[in-house]
């Protein structure tokens, strides 16, 4: 009996041990999937900076069009300026959005992004972004909000993407928690939990 | 502990008395009554649910559910209850606790004290569950509890979260009972008693034990996110803050798949008991039996995405979530046959456990069959959230895991309890039953084909017709569980006296080699297996 008892503890120590293991995969999930949808661009998460085939400008041209969302939490008017524009593939572009306060009080909010169709992502590389950034805009002031992105050419060579002609970049402005502008640039906030740097290094964008 | 409890209990009549005795118990029968008591009163509660949803689906229009929150807090209270608290708890709780130790000749449970607690836990979580559905207009999220609706935005009050604290009551209960089975099954078999030579349930209870260890947590984990989420401002399946819903899906179908075969494999292992000892055969392929329960239990892991067809995935995604999933045909095709070989050439009868266990192979084809249609994304995309998924998974995991919770009472009941049920009103109410879920169920296929969605208590004038058909079928179960209700009650009152085996020579189990009732400690001298046949 006492080698069962002894067997029965080192047993279960171990069926423990798997349980915990289950649960840290399950919280592991949240950056594994994050990392999975900015890698495959699952889910229409774009790419971050510049694209991998040194750009070759190719005569090519894909149709970019603009799509704005604001929260309607969020007292803002926010809209592209151009509802859509013809790039050359691997030519850096630059395209701007405003946004303007309609509120009587400064806000602070953050814009999460895809690109549809959910394929062209891993081909739809954004430079910079005011998107990687919070954004605080005073009573009654207007901004233009700047994006640079660059569309790889290899997205005509991918069987599953050379049928597109237009691709759609897409925002949605939510306010940040209390919707006041932070104190400085380190003051994170509770429920967006991250500071502009850390957004700018590591945006989360919708739907990934 | 064993030994301790050895000693206590010498003489062979003492034990404690009173409520110490179900309290403070730390034997495997006291505990597996237990939970098989807690599951008729949630099947009790939960089918009362189904009762009402059926009477506001019997005519178009509302008929007396006037709050739709209401309507959404039955829904998910409905599943809940069945989920957690009446097929788990019957079938791993309690006929798990109770045929484990006596089918592989081990005195008890590995850890006693352990199984106490898990019972406890899960008798906690059903009035944590109770109570959330009484709380600020409950828990309207359905079981699959996706955000957003399930945020505070949304459900603003503390029902959510009374219901997420139930559930990990019932998870941390389930994992205790996962790891007390493996142990006792892996460390106590009596000599003799190899992994190949154990009877086809308790490889089902083992199969479904690893299947909670691995899925539960990650339900654990998901519910913690959403609870944190709803509480203290992370944002993990929150738009605004950078997380993503569809986490969530993934995170709550990982467990959910597999859940669902915990649910209906103890089925499969019952179902073999049943049919091997009323065809008077040792069942047929039992390596075969055992091993596609085994890698049923392995390709449940990998499917879940078949249930977000609709969420978004791509093609290629898609594509390989269809292939797995129809792969889960080989395996459960391998049981059904091997099932109807045993069958085929035996001696056969036909006592209310062997009707219920053919009627439970002809409702999992049919619910098989649907499956695999619906296994197909192009074909889900237009079935998605229609009644025709509700009719299948009643099918497959509902009323067929019912069914073989039937076999195994009236198969078991004489051994529990020492007393014979009424043989008639047995057959009756099989008949009765199966006839019901048959005229409940089987209209809901031409409903969803039609397009009518789940989860809403109105619909159109023209999906009238079978949904009138569909609540007499309700209202005929219904009738036939209160006829269960009479029988346990005759059972108890009036039968008869059974003997140690009451099937004669189709049941070669060792739990047919104790007295019956089963006395309240077995196998004080350890069976020697090394010499007979293999049990199966």
């Amino acid at each position: 009996m006492a080698r069962t008892h002894k067997y029965n503890g080192m047993t279960a120590a171990a069926l423990f041990a798997v349980t915990g293991g289950m649960v840290g995969l399950a919280f592991a999930s949240v950056p594994l999937y994050q990392l999975f949808c900015q890698v495959t661009g699952y889910g229409g998460t774009p790419k971050i900076g510049a694209i991998a085939s040194e750009a070759v400008v190719s005569d090519r041209v894909i149709k970019i069009r603009f799509d704005a969302n604001t929260n309607g939490e969020l007292p803002w008017v926010f809209k592209p300026k151009q509802r859509q524009v013809t790039v050359k593939l691997g030519e850096s572009r630059l395209a701007f959005y405003t946004a303007k306060n309609m509120g009587e009080r400064a806000v602070t909010g953050t814009a999460t992004y895809n690109v549809a169709p959910y394929k062209a992502a891993k081909y739809f590389s954004k430079i910079d972004c005011f998107c990687f950034s919070e954004q605080t805009l005073a009573p009654g002031e207007e901004l233009p909000m700047p994006v640079e992105f660059i569309v790889d050419p290899e997205i005509f060579n991918d069987p599953n993407t050379r049928e597109l002609r237009t691709i759609t970049l897409s925002y949605t402005f939510f306010p940040t928690a209390a919707g006041e502008p932070p104190v400085d640039d380190k003051t994170s906030n509770a429920r967006v939990h991250r500071t502009t740097k850390e957004a700018a290094q590591n945006p989360s964008p919708n739907s990934s | 502990m064993a030994n301790e409890a050895t000693a206590a209990h010498g003489s062979h009549d003492h034990h404690p008395h009173g409520w110490r005795r179900w309290l403070y118990s730390t034997n495997h029968k006291d505990i597996g009554t237990m939970y098989i008591i807690l599951s008729i009163v949630a099947a009790i509660i939960g089918g009362a649910m189904s009762v009402l949803i059926r009477l506001e689906l019997m005519y178009p229009g509302i008929q007396f559910i006037t709050d739709f929150q209401f309507y959404n807090v039955l829904v998910t209270g409905h599943a809940f209850l069945m989920v957690f608290f009446v097929v788990m708890p019957a079938m791993f709780g309690g006929f798990g606790n109770w045929f484990v130790p006596l089918m592989i000749g081990a005195p008890d449970m590995a850890f006693p004290r352990m199984n106490n607690i898990s019972f406890w836990l899960v008798a906690a979580a059903l009035v944590l569950l109770l109570i959330s559905a009484f709380t600020q207009g409950g828990p309207g999220t359905g079981w699959t509890v996706y955000p957003p609706l399930s945020n505070v935005e949304y459900h603003p009050g503390p029902a959510v979260d009374l219901g997420i604290l139930s559930l990990h009551l019932a998870g941390a209960s389930s994992i205790l009972g996962a790891i007390n089975l493996i142990v006792t099954i892996f460390n106590m078999r009596a000599p003799g008693m190899t992994m190949h030579r154990m009877p086809l349930f308790v490889w089902s209870i083992l199969v479904t034990a690893f299947l909670l260890l691995l899925a539960i947590p990650v339900l654990a984990g998901g519910l913690t996110m959403l609870l944190t989420d709803r509480n203290f401002g992370t944002s993990f399946f929150e738009t605004s803050g950078g997380g993503d819903p569809i986490l969530w899906q993934h995170l709550f179908w990982f467990f959910g798949h597999p859940e669902v075969y915990i649910i209906i494999i103890p089925g499969f292992g019952i179902i073999s008991q049943v049919i091997s000892t009323f065809s008077k055969k040792p069942i047929f392929g039992y390596l075969g039996m055992a091993y596609a329960m085994v890698f049923i239990g392995f390709v449940g892991f990998v499917v879940w995405a078949h249930h977000m067809y609709t969420a978004g995935l791509d093609a290629d995604t898609r594509a390989y979530f269809v292939a797995a999933t129809l792969v889960i045909a080989v395996p459960t095709g391998v049981k059904i046959f091997s099932w109807l070989a045993t069958m085929w050439g035996g001696s056969l009868e036909f006592p209310a456990p062997m009707l219920f266990a053919c009627g439970f192979i002809f409702l999992f084809v049919m619910g098989g069959v649907t499956g695999v249609a619906l296994a197909n994304s192009g074909m889900d995309l237009a079935w998605h959230d229609t009644y025709f998924v509700v009719a299948h998974f009643h099918y497959v995991m509902a009323i067929a895991a019912v069914l073989s919770i039937f076999a195994g009472f009236y198969y078991w009941i004489g051994k529990m309890s020492g007393r014979q049920y009424p043989k008639t009103l047995a057959k009756i109410h099989f008949w009765m039953f199966f006839i019901g879920v048959n005229v409940l169920f089987f209209p809901q296929h031409f409903l969803g084909m039609a397009g009518m969605p789940r989860r809403i208590p109105d619909y159109p004038d023209n999906y009238w017709g079978w949904n009138y058909v569909s609540s007499i079928g309700a209202l005929i179960t219904s009738i036939s569980t209160v006829l269960f209700l009479f029988i346990v009650w005759r059972t108890f009152a009036a039968g008869d006296k059974v003997p140690a085996n009451q099937w004669g020579e189709g049941a070669t189990t060792l739990e047919w080699t104790v007295d019956s009732p089963a006395p309240f400690h077995t196998h004080e001298v350890l069976p020697d297996m090394t010499v007979q046949a293999p049990a199966e």
